[in-house]
């Protein structure tokens, strides 16, 4: 048993060596060919890593969020429909504290006034979004500061002229200095600073650190315009669960509550949205998860491509090798011999060509993500898959080929000039 | 067929042996209805003239041609219910073949080639090349192990040619004009070799359109119009050839 399954190895062994003999006997051929399947290899497993990266990048911008929290908006909810003219949205700071109150589970809460402003400091100046919002922002949103502090309550009670500086803008104002107690200029009132935050990188060539943060009463005061409907309004709501709260439930109890507070019944529009970070993942998954279908579709032509240059290449050489196919069956070889042959033959021209495609798969990740800033993890599963996969290729298009040879007859193999 | 063989010694058997080929809508019958039996020792020259069907015979014997109808035994065997497997299998065993173009596999050893039966025989690399080696041995060509057929003289080619038919000691060595390709002094060595396998106890058929290459062998059967018109027992003339 076990000498018969040695002379089975060895059966391959002989079937590898023929194939890299009849490989080398046409070498130019060989290559060009290995050449279709490399491309293939090198598109689709590229893609699935782009597609893959994708996917971290986005969970990573959403995790940046924080992990457990409900976003509220002041946009009419009219779900699939649209928004109509007539629609308007309604968020209060009042809204904002009747949450935090009743709704259990709140770990905290921070309302959000975004402005765009321009700092200025020794003739240096800068543009950057302004959040003005409370200490809870902090929290929810994981942002610490790495020297001074963040914004306080005693802050936000007294609209103080205070603000919370991004590592890009401190960058562009201060270089390496450390700027916290210096004044800065904003929109022309003196603004101290007090903390600079922690960097938070970049996700999808967004600059995270490029962020001012202010006390919600002082944006209030200072920049919000005519874009709220009233004084007490806000632009966004940040609600921040404990963990194991479910977001679910949760959104449900704060539409109930809202509702009331609205007086909004039966089928009429909710004056707010609300939104998960569970929903967000949802989608975003949903979305990377087409966007990563349609790249592997499309690079999945180019593998077809290559495959029907395996069968091409492989009807030739049965074509050409017909006398030694009748050769060998003289001698001996079976139709599973004769087939395994071929098969084996495309298996290693597709192998050869995947194990390239491979490698500079993995350069062209690798150069992505160190230039691009774009993550594109090539892992080892996708590796073997790679190299199965175009051995499959291999045994998919060489199998025609190979079956074809094996079916012929040895006496008109034999007499084929 | 010779009289009073006894059928039970018979390593080739046929019996009513036909096979029709359609050409351009027409049916040609290449063999038509042979039956006769070659016993183990035997050296056959099978004649004949070009189309006269000697060439499909020996085919049919080789089990590469598949019978219209009538039957074939080899050292016993039924062929007509085998499929191609088994009869792959057969030839493996049973049967070397000779051709007249050598078919050596290019860009590959003189070794290599020999050993290409063995490994449908299912031997393991060891085992295929010391048979090899020794069968080249035998055929004086132990010092051209690695040399690819280009690289050899066309006796040198029929020489590893026939190393590679007896590799996997057959019980019949079916050659089909094995000098065509040869000078006349190639020729002569080529046939002496046969000459002394055929001592060592090998059944030899040759198929031969040459009087001289026919007159080395102890019987001659001679085709036309896919029937056997002669088939005699040629008195040996050991000094000419020895």
């Amino acid at each position: 048993m076990i000498g018969n399954l040695g002379q089975k190895a060895s059966g391959w062994i002989v079937n590898i060596a023929i194939a890299m003999t009849a490989l080398r006997t046409n070498l130019m051929r060989s290559i060009l060919t290995t050449l279709g399947v490399m491309i293939g290899v090198f598109a689709v497993t590229l893609a699935v890593a782009v597609g893959s990266g994708a996917q971290v990048s986005v969970m990573q911008s959403i995790n940046a969020l924080g992990s457990n929290m409900a976003l509220v908006f002041p946009q009419p909810d009219t779900g699939e429909g649209g928004r109509r003219s007539f629609d308007r949205g309604r968020l209060t700071m009042r809204d904002a504290r009747a949450i935090e109150k009743q709704i259990s589970g709140i770990d905290d809460i921070a309302p959000q006034l975004r402005t765009n402003i321009q700092l200025i400091v020794a003739g240096r100046n800068a543009s950057t979004n302004a959040v003005g919002t409370t200490p809870g922002y902090g929290k929810v949103s994981n942002l610490v500061a790495a020297s001074g502090r963040f914004i306080s309550e005693a802050d936000v009670r007294s609209a103080a002229r205070v603000v919370v500086l991004g590592p890009s803008v401190v960058t562009k104002l201060f270089g390496d200095y450390d700027p916290v107690g210096e004044t800065v200029r904003i929109n022309r009132a003196p603004f101290k600073v007090i903390g600079v935050l922690e960097s938070k990188g970049s996700s999808f060539g967004n600059d995270n650190d490029d962020i001012a943060i202010m006390p919600i009463t002082t944006t209030r005061q200072r920049f919000s315009g005519d874009t709220l409907a009233g004084p007490d309004d806000l632009q966004m709501l940040f609600v921040g669960f404990e963990d194991g709260v479910s977001l679910p439930t949760a959104k449900r109890e704060i539409t109930k509550l809202l509702r009331d507070r609205y007086r909004v019944r039966g089928k009429d529009i909710n004056p707010f949205t609300i939104r998960t970070t569970e929903e967000f993942m949802k989608e975003s998954a949903q979305v990377t998860g087409i966007f990563q279908i349609v790249l592997v579709a499309i690079a999945s032509i180019s593998l077809l491509v290559g495959g029907i240059g395996i069968m091409n290449i492989m009807l030739v050489s049965v074509t050409e090798r017909t006398r030694e196919i009748g050769l060998r069956m003289a001698l001996g070889a079976k139709r599973s011999d004769i087939r395994n042959q071929f098969l084996v033959e495309a298996a290693v021209l597709c192998v050869i060509g995947g194990a390239m495609g491979l490698i500079f798969a993995i350069a062209g990740g690798t150069a992505l993500t160190v230039y691009a800033d774009f993550p594109v993890p090539i892992g080892v599963g996708v590796g073997i898959g790679a190299i199965i996969f175009s051995a499959f290729i291999g045994l998919l298009f060489g199998g025609y080929p190979a079956v074809r040879a094996s079916r012929l007859s040895p006496i008109e193999a034999l007499r084929s000039e | 067929m010779p009289a009073g063989t006894p059928k039970q010694m018979a390593l080739v058997e046929t019996q009513d042996l036909v096979k029709n080929y359609v050409l351009g809508g027409e049916t040609v019958r290449a063999v038509d209805g042979v039956s006769l039996s070659i016993d183990r020792g035997e050296y056959v020259a099978i004649m004949g003239a070009s189309g006269s069907g000697k060439s499909t015979f020996m085919n049919m014997i080789g089990c590469l041609d598949i019978p219209t109808s009538g039957e074939v035994r080899i050292d016993d065997i039924a062929t007509g219910d085998r499929d191609g497997d088994a009869l792959a299998e057969l030839r493996n065993q049973k049967i070397g073949f000779v051709f007249q173009q050598f078919n050596l596999l290019a860009r590959t050893t003189a070794l290599d080639n020999v050993a290409v039966p063995l490994i449908y025989a299912g031997l393991g690399s060891e085992e295929r090349r010391a048979k090899a080696k020794a069968k080249l041995g035998e055929m004086g060509l132990g010092d051209r192990l690695d040399h690819s057929p280009a690289k050899l003289s066309g006796g040198q080619q029929q020489r590893v040619a026939i190393a590679r038919a007896l590799v996997t000691d057959p019980v019949i060595l079916l050659a089909d004009e094995p000098t065509g390709a040869l000078d006349s002094k190639t020729s002569e060595d080529i046939m002496q070799i046969f000459q002394t396998l055929n001592d060592q106890g090998i059944t030899i058929i040759v198929v031969t359109h040459e009087a001289e290459i026919a007159d080395q062998a102890k019987r001659r059967i001679e085709f036309r119009d896919g029937k056997v018109i002669e088939d005699v027992m040629i008195k040996k003339r050991r000094q000419t050839s020895a």
